[in-house]
């Protein structure tokens, strides 16, 4: 007879979850059955039955039951250990509730900084052989301080033409701000804008050498090998497009710019990602660049537009040392001698989001150790998270320590102790983990400008925020629970039901206070670190310029302005009541804002280059002085009749040209710019026309009507109502005289504070991170405090009978701390110290010194809300009647 | 009869199955008899469920039979009644017997 088969998977799934025996008896039993049935009915009808009455057993409970002292593999507790985190996680609510509040804290600020570090590291490395674009910077100054990105107008084409070796190489002009016309096809503008940034002049290879490969980057019209060789050809990212021809295709229309040149609009570009430093929303050919600089000025290796720069690929086989000794030769080659102070170097793209001596198009950079600091305050913070855990959880031992003897005597192997002490830490993590999550995502949306994030999409379903969450989560868990765990599962079964120990023999107090004093010195070594940069800013924002900056606004003339133009607006001006002093100028006195140009200056006599001094020209009308109030130190102010050789300077180019240390004596001194003569009619007091990270600079002032662009406007009042009045009146002049452009103007106050913006910044970002700092260290003593304070109320009880006082009581409760936060503040000190050290050296001027209050002030801070958590935690139990707690037993 | 015994309608006729078929009672044989005896079909694992709360509470023991080639060569546990069951088994008879008796002078007269 042949064997009839059974269906295979039910042996199978019997054999899985049933042991040997009990498996052979009921396959056995089934087997007969399906013999019977096989007989009497049918093969498929007594597989059918067969299949169903194995399910049956599936479904009897005895069949599931196993013999529990068999196994002693401690993950047969898997259930049990969860089902006891949940209880004691609701046993002790006030505990739990700290650690999730300081977990959730921690983790939250974690993830947002890991966010922050990702973005800013991820910059510019999306390019295909982004490792061999380099930007031509450009270095000069005699021992070689004045770093500059700007790139002559002849320079890249000599480059090209003389070093047969490289290829590509792109320029670019970036305009930032400019007036846009939507211009209909009768050539009348239909919509005027005015866009702050994005404007930029590019040549057909930029997007051949940033190629944004790793991006969805792509042409969504236009041909990208034609689309920006013709001059005046535009091409516009999509959201551009959309904003000046919502109704449909913008190819072939033309845009007007700054009411001078109409250009085609030839190709649509997907939008630039957020982590780029080139913000370019309209790319204009560079080929337009003859027509609006003029034949002139792209001849001219002397005069450089600081927004010109120039990128290569570095050429296979060569380095950038080598490229840069070709680029000294050509420069050399075709400069004279004074302009031999100028190198040109080259920057590798992947610096270019770091450096600040160069700076970018967006004007933001971060330092590499900027973007370490984060990355260890991300990891601090985890830290001090961390140690409120185990603190709390050391000290709670001694309350679970019956529960724990118990569990020995009867059998609990130290390892299921220690795994469910574990277990009980990684799900407190796991929900502060995902708390977090949702706390950082609220936390990214509000702070998004702070951290200089552009967000696009929601992180939480990033797939690298969601790995960083659960290796955070194992991190943690491992780093709050080993220890602890290891402590609890530890305890003698015998001691622990007894309780014998009280305070000291668990957990390891010594232990417990060396932690106190690690998270506490972190959080004093940034308390004391924010305190200083806090104080250094508001130092550089209340200090003397050299002019006055209050209550004056400011106004950009369109490039096509006339000094016609511009006098009348000024003279108007004026004319009102509301303004107190008006003048016109080329650039301002200072301000991140603002148009700068540079010069070289030397003696009449001077033969070298290297004798010639850099200095800043500000062409301006008779009343800057004066408006400004910037201190005339000798000779006389300059008038409306002094022609361009008439020159006022101020008293560093006096010392930088070494003419003395008498400002009277310099008057009439005969120098030259460049090779135009000059005479010196005044000298004035140094005014910072750049931040205080800088000496103040060399500047020379001189009348030139034909060279205004800007209008300060000093008002007569400063209450808000009376500014607003004022802005509407200067609207009004300014549209009579340019009804085209839309009326723009700045505050010149909050220009010059722009300088500091990214400090002020990241000086938000540290008292964000240091109260962040606070709360869970607060936290963690409050928890600390309530627990002891538990344990020793019957010695406080027993302490007042004696005749102990209120504030005895409390001094012994928090004496101990004090202590404890008094050693951490000292270890703090010489942390601090160097970070705010080495931090205030990137101002040179106004910079604060050291003294020792900056320091105490802020440890004291911290001591005070120490004192006040325990002081307000003790005082119920030190002013409890003692007979209430002593009755109980 | 002093303590209280747990045994259920269906445990107490697997059991009287168990003594009737002496040393010959396992799943299978207890299955058929039952249907057999009484009319009732249960399940098999419904019987093997049955036969372990009993050997749990002590009413039958078992052990490991030989094989045979119609269970494929798979060895049977049997089942026999211990000492316990017995009685257990006497008790709830006479229990029954006496209540009988009682009724049958009252309401059947």
């Amino acid at each position: 007879m042949s064997e009839p088969k059974t269906p295979g998977w039910v042996d199978k799934i019997i054999d899985a979850f049933a042991p040997d025996e009990l498996a052979e008896e009921i396959k056995g039993d089934l087997y007969e059955l399906f013999v019977n049935d096989i007989q009497r009915k049918s093969i498929r009808y007594a597989r059918k039955k067969y299949t169903f009455n194995a399910i049956g057993f599936l479904s009897k409970r005895f069949f599931w039951k196993r013999d529990h002292y068999s196994s002693s593999n401690p993950f047969v507790m898997f259930g049990s250990y969860f089902k006891m985190a949940r209880r004691s996680l609701l046993a002790y609510k006030e505990t739990s509730l700290i650690n999730i509040i300081g977990l959730v804290i921690g983790i939250a600020s974690a993830l947002v900084l890991l966010t922050v570090i990702r973005y800013e590291m991820s910059f510019n490395h999306f390019h295909s052989d982004t490792d061999r674009i380099y930007r031509v910077v450009r270095v000069s100054g005699e021992d070689m301080t004045e770093f500059r990105t700007g790139v002559s107008y002849p320079v890249p084409a000599a480059f090209k033409e003389e070093i047969t070796a490289l290829q590509e190489i792109t320029s670019m002009e970036y305009f930032g701000g400019a007036y846009v016309d939507v211009m209909d096809a009768g050539g009348k503008s239909v919509r005027m804008f005015r866009e702050d940034f994005g404007c930029v002049l590019v040549e057909p290879s930029f997007l051949k050498v940033f190629d944004f490969k790793e991006t969805d980057f792509r042409w969504i019209s236009g041909n990208p090998e034609k689309a920006l060789v013709e001059p005046f050809s535009v091409v516009l990212t999509e959201s551009m497009a959309k904003k000046y021809f919502p109704e449909g295709s913008p190819i072939g229309k033309a845009l007007r710019f700054e009411k001078f040149f109409d250009a085609k609009i030839t190709g649509v570009i997907s939008d630039f990602p957020p982590n780029s430093d080139f913000p370019f929303t309209i790319l204009v050919s560079y080929a337009s660049l003859r027509t609006i600089r003029g034949e002139e000025r792209l001849k001219n290796w002397f005069g450089v537009s600081d927004s010109h720069h120039t990128f290569i690929k570095l050429p296979a086989g060569s380095t950038s040392t080598e490229l840069e000794e070709q680029f000294e030769r050509v420069h050399r080659a075709r400069t004279p001698k004074d302009l031999h102070t100028r190198h040109y170097l080259l920057q590798p793209l992947k610096e270019m989001h770091y450096d600040a001596r160069f700076g970018t198009y967006t004007g933001r950079t971060i330092s590499k150790s900027t973007v370490v600091g984060l990355g260890l305050v991300a990891l601090f913070l985890l830290i001090t998270a961390a140690i409120n855990y185990i603190n709390l959880a050391t000290a709670q031992s001694t309350l679970r320590s019956k529960e724990v003897g118990l569990r020995k005597v009867m059998g609990g192997l130290r390892a299921n102790l220690a795994i469910q002490f574990l277990v009980e830490t990684f799900v407190i993590v796991l929900l502060s983990g995902i708390l977090a999550l949702l706390v950082s995502e609220v936390a990214l949306i509000q702070f998004e400008s702070l951290l200089n994030l552009r967000l696009v999409s929601f992180h939480f379903l990033d797939p690298f925020v969601v790995i960083s969450l659960c290796i955070i989560v194992l991190i943690v868990t491992i780093l709050a629970g080993v220890y602890p765990s290891l402590v609890i599962s530890r305890m003698n079964p015998i001691a622990a039901m007894k309780n014998s120990f009280l305070t000291n023999a668990v957990g390891s107090i010594s232990l417990r206070k060396l932690l106190v004093v690690g998270q506490f010195t972190l959080t004093q070594i940034l308390v004391v670190g924010t305190f200083i940069v806090v104080y250094q800013l508001h130092v550089l924002r209340t200090a003397d310029l050299g002019f006055s900056a209050d209550a004056v606004i400011t106004v950009n003339f369109p490039n096509t302005s006339t000094y016609q133009q511009t006098n009348t607006v000024a003279e108007q001006l004026r004319s009102q009541s509301f303004a107190s002093a008006v003048t016109l100028s080329s650039t301002l006195p200072s301000g991140l804002n603002r148009s700068r140009s540079s010069m070289g200056i030397a003696r009449r006599s001077a033969q070298n280059g290297n004798e010639y001094k850099v200095f800043e020209m500000q062409m301006v009308d008779p009343n800057f002085i004066e408006m400004f109030k910037i201190k005339l130190l000798a000779g006389r102010n300059l008038t409306e009749g002094d022609s361009t050789g008439n020159i006022v300077i101020n008293r560093a180019l006096m010392k930088e040209l070494e003419l003395g240390t008498d400002p009277s004596s310099v008057l009439g001194q005969e120098l030259k710019i460049g090779q135009d003569p000059v005479v010196v009619v005044g000298v004035v007091e140094d005014y910072y026309s750049n931040s205080f990270k800088e000496e103040a600079g060399s500047i020379v002032l001189l009348v030139n009507r034909k060279a205004y662009d800007y209008c300060s406007i000093k008002l007569s009042a400063t209450d808000p109502e009376f500014v607003r009045s004022a802005i509407n009146k200067v609207e009004r002049v300014w549209a009579s005289s340019f009804p085209e452009h839309i009326f723009d103007y700045k505050f010149l106050d909050e220009n010059v504070k722009q300088f500091y913006l990214q400090e002020e910044k990241m000086a938000k970002l540290f008292q964000l991170f240091s109260v962040v700092f606070l709360i869970i260290g607060s936290l963690g003593l409050y928890g600390l405090i309530t627990f002891v304070v538990n344990r020793k109320s019957k010695e406080v009880a027993i302490r007042k009978v004696l005749g102990a006082k209120l504030g005895h009581i409390l001094i012994m409760f928090s004496g101990e701390y004090i202590m404890l936060i008094a050693l951490s503040f000292i270890l703090a000190l010489p942390v601090a110290y160097y970070g705010v050290n080495l931090w205030l050296t990137t101002f040179v001027v106004n910079r604060i010194s050291l003294q020792w209050y900056l320091f105490a002030l802020p440890g004291l801070i911290v001591l005070v809300i120490a004192i006040l958590i325990v002081i307000a935690k003790s005082f119920r139990t030190a002013n409890t009647n003692p007979v209430s707690m002593l009755k109980h037993e | 009869m002093g303590t209280r015994i747990y045994l259920g309608e269906l445990e107490e006729l697997v059991l009287l199955m168990v003594s009737l078929l002496n040393k010959e009672a396992y799943g299978v044989s207890i299955t058929d008899e039952l249907k057999k005896q009484t009319g009732r079909e249960i399940t098999i694992s419904a019987t093997h469920a049955v036969l372990h709360r009993l050997e749990e509470k002590g009413f039958v023991k078992s052990k490991l039979g030989g094989a045979s080639a119609e269970r494929g060569g798979r060895r049977k546990r049997l089942f026999s009644i211990t000492a316990y069951g017995q009685s257990t088994l006497i008790d709830l008879k006479e229990t029954r017997e006496m209540i009988w008796q009682a009724i049958a002078k009252t309401s059947f007269s």
